[in-house]
């Protein structure tokens, strides 16, 4: 069995992630968890939350622990659970009190996929209490200075139904992200994806142009990610409008006519 | 036939309509030579038409022997169809012109042989163009393509091709080349630098104004036009590389110059044909009468506007000299023409429209302000000018950025309204609005301040006395919707208006007697109901799961102690079995729920919401009725997230019978209101006493086939339909319209409230 070292090495992240800051949000986060403030990032898909929780912790020299949440995700799940090993019981921490005994940096992406009474086991850790009672345990640990929690969400697609609780939602600080400006887009396609300049405007271009169709249906236009995943296909040898229709144009809709009209903008672009 | 057989059989189809005797005679003359099976078959269609337009309906009878000299008696309800879309879509005079050559308006079409039509490219165009200009651009059909920058025109149909792949490349052209004049600038609203300024009228278009003052303004229009064009074609090479170089592959049929005489013409359409061929022929053209450094900004991408309104009178110059008798060239067709009142049209629409949403932004914010502040606002109003407005010269406004110094502190200075002295700086959404209509027209004009005042006055005042009676059945909303008509196997379009209307919350002891009266059963509904509300419950012997399942491990133990094979299933897993139900109820309020029923009705309602909110599922109670098409009547009495209280209660003692039972509008709208639901199961239960009537011709099996089409709409977008009738007939026509186990016929009226939720809780569970 790995020991708890052995754990948090794997989640310990040694090269620098390229990531391009669009404004103060490296200094805000440095900020936060120099106070020992908790984090919330919102934006829409791809738009880099998750690439920025892994350059933040690679600068706080942290290990990241990550969950990605999901309606049948449990206390336990977080908090830990016993286990049967050759025939006895044995407690196996979850991430969340994994991060917490480290002094990691835990984060829970789509937390507001996550149920709300699961969610709410991160109150007493995001307010000043910094608090965890793993209660099969009987222990109530106490984050060291260096535990940081940090929770994302994409307020675009969620329904109603998904909405944070003001309770969880008013503990934190919260660092709003968009899509990056044209400019620097193209920088980080053209790194990411390894593709020239030209072509990172036009994939740019073609991203710009699917944000803008809301009313016409399109739920959220092509992610930041979509391009470097089009990019990375045409810098393998795709030609680039099969590459854009299966990286950008296909992930994006179902409804044929708007894929029509996306596919348009794809052949009138390259 | 005879005549006078004709005439009869007319009017019996036409009933309860008695037109005139010598139009009905006329239009049926021709049909006394023609044979009875004809007459049947042509004379099948005026039910169908006639409800729609009279008018339509005569000239059909009238087109229809000489079209059945072309078509087949089979092919004679598709072209009836036809007419009847292109009636609805364009009205009456598109109608008759499609009506009157069957073999070029419809039958080429059938073979293939037609052009490409907008409306079968427009789902795909839309989009697109929508996506390349990211605003909300609009498409019509017009004779002429041009756009007003709001709208882009196109013809209906493009036939210049023989291949329809060209012809819709040539469509996507049009459509990329009339955004481009909008994305280039090409409408100047404003003089540049060293041309003469003209009215300082806020609304009018400069360049309007500019080519007009030549003397001969369609050639000045044509010079700036085509210069504009060129603009357009470098700007898209850039833009749009794929595009034009599909494009460059189209071999357009050449204009030969029409005005061979004079060379302004000969000139201008050379340029035309340079557009659509390589650089090089431009190139040498524009050399003809730019200097070589114009002519490099043209085609280097960097010529503006301002650059080819400069150029106007230079070209204008040379060419109206040698040239006295202009004839304009014809534009190529993505060209399009360049209407410039329409423009200046679209600018004045568009800039009232920012104004109102200014207005109500402002007056928010100004509501939002202290009261002593507003009241100081106000209150010099009245006092200056005695009514409702400020006087204009109380309004300024400042913006900071005037004194920055450089963009980026232009940028983060506050925008500041001064209004009676007190200055008022804006907040963040107002701002970016405020400075968004400042880049577009300047100026921000000082009425909508002083409306915007007047309104948040209105606001004040309003907060004050707490609101004005308001009309008993006051109208939210009005909806469109298109009806089935069987017989046409189509939509009628846009047939039905459904108006939203609030009921009138009545104070009466209703509710309080129904809740008494069944005492018992309410009581021992609500325990069904708890029953089946989503539970939480353990599941012990689970592979994996929250907990150890104690019991299980120690058998595990033993087990393994005693040599036998152990289970792995060691846990407990707390197992959710969740409720997501959204329901609506659709109540019918027609004049024959009257009495009995109608007590029924709502006595089943109370007791239904008294369950319902024991078990939680999500549920909204709307009344329907109303009389004829043009105004369908849609009651709200819960909304499905309104929770239950006094009101809704209120509500549903107001329900009262009313007019008429056209279900398929309601229906239609129920679906539209659960679609926008996340739930997993989804229920639209209609409450019934009889066939769906209405006063007009929605009777019969029209207005069965009408209300079982909206239901299978329904069903298509995921919804379950039921139905709870007490009609006694009801067998023969439900089973029809709603499937077999989809309804419940409850045979005596004082049963429902009993055996409603009974209905629902064996639906549900």
């Amino acid at each position: 069995m790995k020991t708890i070292e052995q754990r948090l090495d794997e989640h310990l992240i040694t090269v620098e992630p390229y990531y391009l800051a669009s404004g103060n949000e490296v200094e805000i986060a440095l900020s936060a968890h120099k106070n020992k403030l908790p984090l919330l990032l919102k934006g829409p898909t791809g738009c880099g939350k998750t690439r920025f929780m892994q350059y933040l912790a690679w600068k706080l020299r942290r290990p990241l622990i990550t969950v990605s949440c999901h309606d049948d995700l449990s206390t336990s799940d977080l908090v830990g659970r016993y286990l049967i090993r050759s025939g006895e019981a044995v407690w196996i921490d979850g991430p969340l009190t994994l991060a917490v005994r480290a002094g990691a940096i835990c984060y829970l992406d789509e937390i507001v996929e996550a149920r709300k009474d699961t969610t709410v086991v991160i109150h007493p850790l995001a307010d000043d209490r910094r608090e965890l009672p793993v209660e099969k345990l009987g222990e109530l640990l106490t984050a060291p200075p260096e535990f940081m929690i940090s929770v994302s969400y994409n307020p675009g697609y969620q329904s109603v139904l998904k909405d944070l609780k003001p309770s969880t939602r008013q503990r934190f600080v919260a660092i709003s992200f968009d899509y990056p400006h044209p400019d620097q887009e193209a920088m980080i396609v053209c790194k990411e994806g390894g593709v020239e300049k030209e072509l990172a405007d036009s994939l740019v271009k073609l991203a710009g142009m699917t944000r803008s169709l809301k009313e016409s249906g399109l739920a959220e236009g092509a992610s930041t990610r979509l391009l470097i995943q089009a990019g990375k296909l045409i810098q393998d040898g795709i030609d680039i409008q099969t590459a854009c229709r299966v990286a950008v144009i296909e992930p994006l809709s179902d409804d044929p006519e708007l894929l029509a009209a996306l596919q348009e903008m794809v052949s009138s672009i390259f | 036939m005879k005549l006078a057989a004709l005439s009869e059989r007319f009017y019996s189809l036409v009933s309860p309509d008695i037109p005139n005797e010598w139009d009905v005679e006329e239009v049926m003359e021709p049909f006394i030579e023609e044979s009875d099976k004809v007459c049947e078959v042509i004379l099948g269609h005026i039910p169908v038409i006639w409800p729609v337009s009279h008018s339509l309906c005569y000239d059909f009878l009238r087109q229809a022997p000489e079209a059945l000299t072309h078509l087949s008696l089979e092919q004679l309800p598709r072209w009836a169809g036809v007419i009847l879309d292109i009636y609805e879509n364009e009205g009456l005079h598109s109608a008759q012109r499609f009506m009157q050559d069957v073999v070029k308006n419809h039958i080429s079409k059938l073979e293939g042989s037609g052009g490409l039509a907008l409306t079968s490219v427009e789902k795909r165009l839309l989009p697109y163009i929508r996506g390349i200009a990211r605003e909300e651009l609009q498409v019509v059909s017009a004779r002429e393509t041009y756009t007003d920058t709001a709208t882009i025109y196109v013809p209906e149909e493009l036939r210049l091709f023989q291949d329809n792949d060209k012809n819709f490349l040539l469509y996507k052209l049009i459509f990329t080349y009339q955004w481009g004049y909008i994305a280039c600038g090409s409408f100047l609203h404003t003089a540049p630098e060293g041309l003469p300024l003209f009215s300082d009228k806020e609304d009018c278009l400069w360049l309007r104004e500019f080519l007009n003052s030549f003397a001969h303004p369609p050639l000045a229009r044509d010079i700036y036009h085509l210069l504009e064009s060129i603009r357009v074609k470098f700007f898209l090479h850039k833009e749009l590389p794929g595009l034009m170089r599909a494009v460059s592959k189209l071999l357009f049929p050449l204009h030969s110059p029409v005005a061979t005489e004079g060379t302004a013409g000969v000139f201008l359409s050379r340029i035309q044909q340079g557009l659509t061929g390589d650089e090089t022929t431009l190139h040498s053209l524009l050399r003809l009468h730019l200097t070589p450094s114009e002519c490099q900004r043209y085609l280097d991408g960097k010529a503006t506007a301002q650059d080819s309104a400069r150029l106007v009178p230079k070209l204008y110059s040379t060419l109206e000299e040698t040239d006295h008798d202009y004839i304009p060239v014809p534009p190529l067709p993505f060209q399009g023409h360049l209407k410039l009142k329409a423009v200046e049209t679209a600018r004045k629409v568009r800039k009232e429209k920012m104004g109102e949403h200014f207005v109500d932004l402002m007056a928010t914010y100004l509501l939002s302000l202290s009261p002593e502040k507003l009241e100081n606002i106000l209150k010099d109003e009245e006092r200056d000018s005695g009514n409702t407005g400020l006087a204009e010269s109380d309004i300024s406004m400042i913006m900071d950025s005037e004194f920055a110094q450089t963009a980026a502190q232009e940028k983060a200075a506050p925008l500041l309204v001064t209004i009676n002295n007190e200055a008022l700086e804006l907040p963040p959404e107002l701002d970016t609005f405020t400075r968004k209509f400042l880049d577009e027209f300047g100026q921000l004009p000082a009425r909508f301040i002083t409306s915007a005042a007047g309104k948040a006055g209105e606001g004040m005042l309003q907060g004050d006395i707490g609101g004005q009676e308001e009309d008993a059945r006051q109208i939210t909303g009005t909806v469109i919707y298109d009806e089935w008509d069987y017989r046409r196997q189509g939509y009628r379009k846009n047939w039905c208006s459904l108006q939203c209307k609030e009921l009138p919350p009545v104070h009466s002891p209703f509710i309080r007697n129904t809740l008494d009266k069944y005492h018992g059963l309410t009581l021992r509904l609500r325990h069904q109901f708890e029953m089946m509300r989503s539970q939480e419950r353990f599941v012990k012997r689970q592979r994996e799961g929250d907990d150890i399942d104690f019991d299980a491990l120690v058998e595990s133990l033993s087990d393994t102690r005693a040599g036998l094979p152990s289970s792995d299933r060691l846990f407990i897993r707390l197992k959710r079995d969740e409720r997501d139900i959204a329901v609506l109820f659709l109540v019918d309020m027609s004049n024959s729920t009257a009495g009995w029923v109608n007590i029924a009705l709502k006595e089943s309602l109370v007791l239904m919401t008294e369950a319902m909110e024991v078990l939680g599922d999500r549920y909204a109670i709307y009344g329907f009725s109303g009389m004829r098409r043009s105004r369908c009547e849609l009651f709200h009495v819960k909304h499905l997230t309104e929770p239950y209280g006094e009101q809704v209660k209120e509500r549903i003692s107001s329900i009262s019978p009313s007019e008429y039972t056209r279900m398929g509008p309601p229906i239609r709208h129920a679906t539209r209101l659960l679609q926008e639901v996340d739930a997993k199961v989804r229920l639209i239960i209609t409450l019934t006493d009889g066939k769906p009537e209405d006063y007009d011709d929605y009777k019969g099996d029209y207005a069965i086939e009408d209300t079982r089409h909206a239901l299978l709409e329904a069903k298509v977008a995921g919804i379950h339909p039921f139905c709870i009738t007490i009609d006694h007939q009801a067998h023969e026509y439900m089973e029809h319209m709603y499937g077999p186990a989809n309804y419940i016929f409850v045979d005596n009226v004082r049963k429902l409230p009993l055996r409603m939720p009974e209905i629902y809780r064996a639906l549900t569970s």
